[in-house]
């Protein structure tokens, strides 16, 4: 096995015991993006002698016996939304063009102070308003969608180009393209981790999490991630916290949620053959699996778009009006279109997620955890815009690939994506675990005595 | 087109309200996707708010302190 291939907490060990350095570990993953890179497009800038330098620091401070942690040495991406001092910040957008973050954001800062060595920024769907990720390929079918928005994050860590990476999520932007690469993503609870530093898509739905290959490495990600930034408005004052599961995988006394309603209507026969088998491997650990039904379908796409659309126009108002051309045309027309949305659009919106919120609330009192699928189909060709379901409704791929994401983005509930199995055309699968605010550690726990009870996953083999 | 549908001049005009002025061969797409997101958003008429706030957080008197990083 080569150092790229390792998982997180694997290289992590290693650099511990002093059997691998970071320079080894650094060139490894370098090596892997000029061979894989080309043909992936993951990255919109590799910056190979910074992540070198730092390897080196990395490994002198070690051979000194100061060892930062988990996190020491790690080569990883960060979703070009997220700022680095000195680095442009591009939001894959012709709009940021001359752009160069003054400071550091604050999950940059934390990860750095961690000890983690940043590898370059990884593509997004132009200004994080889209699924797909256009510029990148998917890992295991260059012919498919990468997903999106965080796609090049996904991408690289289904690839080894990077051992993890950072995504945002508005509407699923992590948990997508994690499930359509066969990786594990986290959308935390929101305001766990701060997004000052992150240019925002929509405030009030935006999140920051970690995209890795295994649940117990999103755990040591976000232990060096979470924490209270007053200048994240949104930031929970919440201590400080170990998040690394248990090893033990009994899940006795659990009980799981299985939906009635809306996570299993049309959605691809083998993901929800894969995620039902997998929700039987948790009952077979333990757990009990308790039937609910989720409240307020109808009016979950009207919410997610009542509070994004207003909140993207607002955020883009003032480069509309001065350089539209320089959007990509599927985000100009919908930053376009915001601004016909009325106030009383927007409010109806929030005031629908009051209500939902409650009703999630009430609903999580039931069950510890609600497992269903991340989203309705595996990946889909590059060119391919609309699905056909068996009952003949046709959906567009975005909406579909948002359908049973944004739940977590309107409530603020905690949600993780874990690979599942594969399709028939070899394509991953991911299961979605919800929890209750705050409820990290169970997702985390559940999710890696899923992963304890099946063989390690290898990494994608199309690159 | 339904009589509550923006036309693309209509389109054109709210837009030019909100300090936004639309190339003239935008109109019409940029009309189309705003009745599309309307016809959307307009489901969340169907609930009785009552007294139900919005969700927008708002605290009077947030502490203030340097960011740990």
């Amino acid at each position: 096995m080569q150092p790229y291939e390792l998982s997180l907490a694997a290289a992590a060990d290693a650099i511990r015991a002093r059997r691998l350095s970071p320079v080894e570990l650094v060139d490894s993953v370098l090596d892997r993006i000029e061979k894989a890179e080309p043909h992936l497009g993951a990255y919109v800038t590799v910056a190979a002698e910074q992540a070198r330098r730092a390897a080196s620091e990395a490994e002198h401070e070690a051979a000194q016996g100061r060892y930062r942690g988990p996190l020491h040495g790690i080569p990883m991406g960060l979703k070009d939304l997220i700022d680095v001092s000195g680095m442009a910040t591009t939001a894959s957008s012709r709009v940021r063009a001359g752009h160069r973050a003054t400071a550091d954001s604050t999950v940059a800062a934390r990860l750095s102070a961690a000890g983690a060595i940043l590898l370059g920024k990884t593509h997004t769907h132009a200004c994080a308003f889209g699924l797909t990720t256009p510029q990148t390929r998917n890992a295991w079918d260059h012919g498919r969608v990468a997903g999106g928005s965080s796609g090049g994050s996904a991408v690289a860590v289904a690839s080894g180009t990077a051992t993890f990476a950072l995504g945002t999520d508005t509407g699923g932007s992590i948990r997508v393209p994690a499930a359509l690469n066969g990786v594990v993503g986290l959308k935390p609870t929101y305001g766990l981790v701060p997004r000052h530093g992150v240019t925002s898509l929509s405030r009030s739905l935006d999140h920051v999490g970690p995209v890795t290959r295994t649940v117990e490495d999103a755990a040591l990600v976000l232990t060096a991630l979470a924490g209270h930034d007053p200048r994240d408005p949104a930031s929970l004052s919440v201590p400080a916290a170990d998040y690394r599961p248990v090893a033990g995988t009994d899940l006795t006394g659990l009980r799981i949620g299985l939906p009635r309603t809306y996570y299993f209507d049309n959605v691809h026969a083998q993901v929800g053959t894969a995620v039902r088998h997998a929700i039987g491997q948790l009952e077979a650990l333990g757990a009990q699996l308790v039937e609910v039904d989720i409240p307020m379908t109808r009016y979950i796409q009207a919410t997610q778009w009542g509070l994004m659309v207003p909140e993207a126009g607002a955020y883009h108002e003032g480069s509309l009006r001065t350089v539209p051309e320089l959007y990509q045309e599927d985000v100009r027309i919908l930053l376009e279109a915001s601004e016909l949305m009325s106030a009383g659009d927007y409010l109806r919106a929030q005031r629908s997620r009051t209500l939902m919120r409650a009703e999630w609330a009430r609903m999580l009192e039931e069950v510890d955890v609600i497992a269903a699928p991340t989203v309705p189909m595996p990946a889909v060709g590059a060119d391919e815009e609309t699905v056909t379901w068996p009952d003949g409704t046709v959906e567009g791929v975005s909406d579909a690939y948002v359908r049973l994401s944004s739940p977590a983005n309107i409530t603020g509930v905690p949600a993780l994506t874990v690979p599942v199995g594969h399709d028939a055309a070899g394509m991953p699968i991911g299961m979605q675990l919800l929890g209750r605010p705050l409820g990290e550690p169970t997702l985390l726990r559940v999710g890696h005595a899923y992963e304890q009870t099946q063989p390690a996953r290898a990494l994608a083999t199309a690159a | 087109m339904s009589a509550v549908e923006l036309t693309p001049p209509e389109a054109a005009r709210w837009a030019a309200r909100a300090g936004l002025v639309l190339p003239a061969e935008r109109h019409a797409a940029v009309a189309a996707v705003a009745n599309h997101i309307h016809s959307v958003v307009a489901v969340l008429r169907e609930l009785d708010f009552a007294d139900v706030p919005p969700a927008a957080a708002y605290r009077a008197g947030e502490e203030k302190h340097d960011a740990a990083v």
